[in-house]
């Protein structure tokens, strides 16, 4: 005999769902209008060419993901931070807020997370950009996961009248509500964390700590020619819409991508040939020079102590909410 | 009979540096590449490595570097052969800058990757610092020290591998392409660099005229095999030589080093920083919707038949360019007013630039590296907006219609490998066609019509990759061609190009019977193709006027460093060695 798990159920009118739905939408268009806002009070930084006549409004508008170590050059508590002891303890620290379970206390990482982008002295446009990238997903997983999250005994049902059939799940959105607040809160602590130090320090710094030289190598290989790839492929987009090229639903348009794709990858290969030729031609011989010297002080220790504490805090509290 | 033995003074002191014996080289795919070289180089040598695209110069290279072993045959490094742990020694004495600055910057700063190599020569780091600034110094780079090498522009980019090789004090320095697609200020810097340089220098280019000042020997590769080794004067004074190995390039500065005074009455327009002009007037009153304002005489168009005899025959190129005199002045075919362009970054590429091309006129654009030509080349194609008036046969462009600018604008990219994809040339052509919607008959005639024109009849099958470099260009040529365009846009067609290939490329465009917007750094290619120039400089137009003029304007070295004149100085130079030497012959 099945047994039907005991739910509360909450009845409500159809217009608590398109209130809710609007709330979404206009949330989504502030933000939104937010970066917008963000993107033109960076360009204005360059001089107009007239004053009086433009404004920058028409201007191609940037929604590439900025450089991670773009603001490396600044001053702050963490740049001034031993990368290898920033890398372990602020890793671990990251650690804990995943395994976090309750969304009060995921608030509490979100909250510290802003207070750490602050202090490490990154403008807020950076990481909003890098929150609007995944803004899309975590959006899908707030709306998908209360609508079919399974009903478990004592979970609070919402049902809208005359649609019977879609069942809102509480328990579904504090866990989507959880897993965007966690997802967030990390992703925010990727900029004191890679962001305060020149990216191929990072990876030095990743090397001290012991992985293995070979993954570093092309950790750093990657990121340099990842643009390189980048740039190539746009200029052969740009050489097929200058020849008329759209993407369209036919065949043509399939097997024209597949020339596209094949082309970059024997361009990317007969590259990577030509690299390894260029770093023998200089000399390398299977490991990149290492030029830099860590020194570890006291500070850096005591700050390292106090994100691991922090993180072991935040553990604590969730588990004895 | 060939000369294949460079007459060095005899009781010279100087130690073979590289003996190379015999030694022949296959590609994976079994093609020949090296056949039988014997070559011997020694201790302060500057050669000029020539001959055409695939001749096997820049494998030789990459044997003298320790990138290749030979598969048969010997090379010697200071008696030694080049093989086990002596590679390591030669990769650090010999520095090799590569044709593409990407493929050498591979680092993630600057400073990384002039570092580099001292680093690798286990230098003190103190001593490795000292190196790096010194080396970023002499290329003017310092400002640029610790940024991404993505985010330089492409002069930079090869200034910056340059200092990444001259970083680690090389004994001997080889050069491939060092100076295609530099503007002429940078092409000047490097030229300094590489005349105070001390040590043996080995060069690749196609650019007789830059080898002529810096290097006093010539290796001619044909085939794969030296062809002859040369003094490099004795090359250059002999045309039937350069004939013979179809590097004849005085075709090019026929035009280029005469000596063209600016024609009676006509003068031209200066723009200045902020858009005001200086009082020139112009030989296309008409020609520039923006211009008519300013301009305060009614200028007279030299016509041709009012040139000197002299001028005449010292200018056979220019012969082709179709004269526009004052009453069939062209309906305005192009139209940029007032346009602006800025970066995803926030940087100007173009700023208020006003422009207009008329039906069947061929415009050079000119600028130094980063000035905004290409940009302003993909504006004027719709691949990317800005804001200002942009119209076509007096319609305006719009966002709605933009995407439709490719039915009637074609372009050639610098590199002819960015809108090459398809799997046979023939494909390639059709390409264009068929997104036009033609029917497959009409395609057929087009592919076939383009190929003629650009000669490559018979390659239709052969695959794209495969081609030379001149092939590749003239495909990419016909790929827009085959579209029928209206303006025919070309970005840098010339770069890294052999004499023969270039001399036929000029030839083909001559022909074309369309109208050309030519962006390029290479003046005889301007002089022989367009007759009214453009110059930009950050992002701004301050110069349009008679290609002739370019030459001569000595204010253009003040504002954006674009210096020509040193240039014309070699081809004057070499000229006068030719002419001494028919006028021997002929004695």
């Amino acid at each position: 005999m099945e047994m039907k798990p005991s739910v509360e159920i909450i009845q409500l009118p159809l217009s608590f769902l398109l209130l809710g739905l609007s709330a979404l939408v206009v949330t989504w268009l502030l933000c939104f209008r937010l970066l917008k806002a963000f993107s033109a009070s960076k360009s204005s930084g360059s001089s107009s060419p007239t004053s009086q006549s433009y404004t920058g409004s028409e201007t191609e508008k940037d929604w590439t993901l900025p450089s991670m170590d773009s603001h490396a050059h600044r001053d702050s508590l963490f740049h001034r931070w031993d990368p290898r002891i920033k890398l372990l303890s602020l890793f671990v620290y990251i650690f804990c807020v995943a395994s976090i379970t309750q969304v009060p206390t995921a608030c509490i990482a979100l909250l510290s997370a802003i207070g750490s982008v602050a202090a490490a002295h990154i403008p807020f446009r950076h990481p909003l950009r890098r929150l609007a990238a995944m803004g899309g997903f975590l959006g899908m997983l707030l709306l998908i996961m209360p609508l079919t999250a399974p009903a478990k005994q004592g979970d609070t049902l919402v049902v809208f009248q005359h649609l019977s059939f879609m069942t809102f799940n509480f328990r579904g959105f504090l866990l989507a509500l959880l897993i965007c607040l966690k997802a967030s809160a990390i992703a925010l602590m990727m900029e004191p964390l890679l962001g305060t130090s020149p990216f191929s320090i990072t990876i030095h710094a990743l090397a001290r700590l012991g992985v293995p030289q070979q993954v570093c190598q092309m950790i750093l290989l990657t990121h340099r020619y990842i643009f390189v790839f980048f740039h190539e492929m746009k200029r052969m987009n740009a050489g097929m819409k200058a020849r008329g090229f759209r993407n369209k639903t036919n065949i043509e348009t399939v097997r024209t991508l597949g020339n596209f794709v094949g082309m970059l990858m024997v361009h990317s290969f007969e590259r990577t040939q030509r690299v390894y030729e260029a770093m023998t031609a200089r000399g390398y011989n299977g490991t990149l020079p290492d030029y830099i010297s860590f020194q570890a002080l006291q500070q850096d220790w005591i700050k390292g102590a106090f994100w691991i504490i922090l993180g072991v805090v935040l553990v604590g509290m969730d588990r004895l909410w | 009979m060939h000369q294949t033995q460079y007459p060095r003074q005899a009781g010279s002191e100087q130690r073979p540096l590289f003996e190379i014996r015999s030694l022949s080289y296959r590609y994976p795919d079994g093609q020949p590449a090296l056949r039988e070289i014997d070559l011997t180089i020694h201790e302060g040598d500057r050669v000029a490595l020539v001959g055409h695209n695939g001749a096997g110069k820049t494998t030789l290279i990459k044997h003298l570097g320790g990138l290749y072993r030979p598969q048969q045959g010997t090379v010697l490094y200071k008696g030694i052969p080049l093989e086990g742990n002596i590679l390591d020694t030669v990769r650090l004495e010999v520095g090799i800058l590569f044709q593409d600055p990407d493929d050498q910057l591979f680092c993630n700063t600057l400073y990384e990757d002039i570092a580099f190599g001292p680093m690798n020569q286990r230098l003190e780091q103190e001593e490795v610092d000292h190196r790096v600034r010194h080396a970023v110094r002499k290329v003017a780079l310092e400002t640029v020290l610790y940024k991404a090498p993505h985010h330089l522009s492409y002069g930079q980019k090869k200034r910056a591998a340059l200092a990444a090789v001259l970083s680690m004090r090389p004994q001997v320095l080889i050069l491939d392409e060092p100076t295609a697609n530099l503007d002429s200020r940078q092409e000047r810097l490097f030229w300094e660099l590489f005349q105070d340089f001390p040590g043996t220098l080995i060069v690749i280019s196609h650019d007789l005229a830059f080898m002529y000042g810096i290097c006093d020997r010539a290796v001619v590769l044909e085939q794969g095999k030296i062809h002859h080794d040369y003094v490099m004067k004795e090359l250059v004074s002999q045309r039937a030589y350069l004939r013979a190995h179809g590097l004849d390039f005085t075709f090019r500065f026929d035009t280029h080093a005469h000596p063209h005074a600016s024609p009676e009455g006509h003068s031209h327009r200066h723009m200045n920083s902020v858009g005001h002009s200086d009082t020139h007037s112009h030989p296309y009153p008409d020609l520039h919707s923006h211009s008519e304002e300013h301009i305060e005489e009614a200028p007279t168009f030299p016509s041709r038949s009012s040139r000197s005899e002299d001028e005449k025959e010292g200018s056979a190129a220019l012969s082709s360019i179709p004269d526009i005199s004052k009453e069939d002045i062209p309906s305005t075919l192009l139209l940029l007013h007032d346009y602006s362009y800025r970066y995803p970054d926030g940087t100007w590429g173009l700023r208020n630039v006003s422009f207009t091309v008329r039906e069947g006129e061929n415009v050079a654009i000119v600028g130094e590296n980063g000035a905004g030509k290409s940009t302003l080349a993909r504006c004027l194609m719709g691949i990317i907006a800005g804001m200002g008036r942009h119209e076509l046969d007096g319609k305006p462009i719009t966002p709605k219609n933009r995407s439709d600018l490719w039915r009637h604008l074609g372009m050639v990219f610098q590199n002819p490998s960015d809108q090459l994809f398809c799997p046979s040339c023939q494909e390639e052509v059709a390409f264009g066609p068929r997104q036009m919607g033609l029917p497959p008959e009409e395609v057929k005639l087009r592919t076939k019509e383009a190929l003629e024109a650009v000669r490559l009849t018979g390659y239709e099958h052969r695959v794209p990759h495969h081609l030379s470099a001149g092939e590749r260009k003239r495909l990419a040529i016909a790929a827009v061609l085959g579209m029928k365009p209206r303006v025919l846009i070309l970005d840098e067609p010339t770069a890294h190009l052999d004499q023969r290939s270039e001399e036929l490329l000029v030839e083909i465009l001559q022909r074309l019977d369309i109208t050309k917007i030519l962006i390029s750094h290479d003046m005889p290619l301007i002089m022989a193709l367009c007759r009214r120039t453009v110059v930009l400089h950050e992002g701004k137009i301050i110069r349009d006027y008679e290609s002739a003029e370019l030459q001569h304007d000595e204010h253009l070295i003040s504002i954006n460093g674009l210096d020509y004149t040193y240039k014309n100085a070699c081809c004057r130079e070499i000229m006068a060695l030719q002419q001494d030497f028919e006028a021997g012959q002929s004695r």
